[in-house]
């Protein structure tokens, strides 16, 4: 399973148990990469893919439940590092609050590409792409 | 008899006339001794502890049935006897953003405003006129009523994570954020202690933005004095 998650420049992903920020370009972008396989997610992320709900795969218990191979849109948990195949970052590039913050070591990952581009409401949204490494 | 009467009246008015006096000028100089109320009630604002802000009663805003609409709108308080900034208020909708770069806002002095530079604060001057309501919010350029003095940390750490999340969920949804961000001044003084801000977005009742929390007006490394804006390099700083 492939989780993607997006962070701020505090690896922020929370406040006050809601999502720091969101952009259609993002979305857009990440179903993009899913190519003809389903986004997995979780109930609270679902109306943000509203506008096309035939790509998604809603489940409570998404992490569980993807396949190998699979992308799971990450927001209001943490991520199980263990099980992670790679990994995709959407960085916003700007500052928000934050009370729960990304808990995961990057070391354990190889960042295999990075692109920039521009947001709907976001000057520019850096999307980062990494593989487990060898044990 | 009757001339005593007469004479009696006569000293009543003169007496009448000088207690009217006396209570003119007993009001103006109580008026002018007597400091204002407090703008802000600190009681529940612990002391800065190192972070920026901190939540206040759960994050859950202050802001009634009475105050949710969905149109936009935005008000200033009149600045008080002190020139001091007072409450700010808005319902932030697209159509109130700006749709063009911020202007030049130096010309407004905000109460406190005694500038010194310190090499360790971003851009080096301690003081930054910070927008109560930011203009990515609501497009105020030179306002007075809704600039005061602030800190490099207050601006940039304290307020602005909040406003950007605001200005993102607006852009992103088209839906209202209710607004209010309150300055704290603390008796007549001039520079405020934080400021409090309070956000709910209506369309989703809270869902989507919700928070309410006192932003620090202080400068790690820097002493304040705000009852002046006065502010000198902090012992543990120079040492």
């Amino acid at each position: 399973m492939i989780a993607a998650v997006c962070i701020d420049d505090r690896n922020g992903l929370l406040f006050n148990r809601r999502r720091l920020s969101r952009d259609r370009a993002q979305q857009e972008d990440l179903l993009a990469l899913c190519g003809k396989k389903p986004l997995w997610l979780a109930p609270y992320s679902a109306p943000l893919f509203d506008w096309a709900p035939e790509r998604v795969r809603v489940e409570e218990k998404f992490l569980e439940q993807a396949a190998p191979g699979d992308i799971c849109f990450v927001e209001d948990r943490q991520l199980p590092a263990e099980k992670l195949e790679g990994l995709i970052l959407y960085r916003w590039n700007r500052a928000y609050p934050s009370d729960v913050r990304l808990e995961l070591d990057l070391s354990r990952f190889a960042l295999t590409e990075r692109a920039e581009f521009s947001g709907t409401s976001h000057e520019t949204i850096t999307r980062e792409r990494y593989t487990r490494k060898e044990d | 008899m009757a001339k005593q009467q007469t004479k009696t009246i006569h000293l009543t008015v003169k007496q009448a006339l000088l207690v009217v006096v006396l209570l003119i000028v007993v009001s103006a100089v109580r008026w002018y001794l007597t400091p204002p109320a407090e703008t802000y009630s600190m009681e529940n604002i612990p002391p800065y502890d190192g972070t920026p802000y901190v939540v206040l009663n759960d994050n859950q805003p202050s802001f009634t049935e009475e105050d949710m609409t969905d149109v936009s709108y935005e008000f200033y308080s009149d600045l008080d006897e002190l020139g001091r900034c007072g409450v700010t208020e808005a319902c932030i909708g697209r159509d109130l953003m700006p749709t063009e770069k911020r202007g030049d806002i130096s010309s407004v002095k905000p109460t406190g405003w005694v500038q010194n530079q310190y090499d360790f604060v971003d851009g080096k001057s301690l003081w930054n006129r910070c927008h109560l309501i930011g203009f990515q919010l609501a497009g105020e350029n030179a306002n007075e009523c809704n600039l005061i003095t602030g800190t490099r940390y207050l601006n940039v750490e304290g307020m602005l994570p909040f406003e950007n999340l605001v200005a993102d969920y607006v852009k992103e949804t088209d839906n209202h954020v209710l607004y209010r961000v309150t300055p704290a001044f603390q008796g007549t003084e001039l520079v405020a202690r934080g400021v409090q801000m309070e956000a709910y977005s209506v369309e989703d009742s809270g869902d989507g933005v919700c928070f309410n929390v006192f932003c620090y007006n202080v400068q790690p490394g820097v002493e304040i004095d705000y009852a002046t804006g006065d502010n000198w390099l902090a012992e543990e700083a120079a040492a």
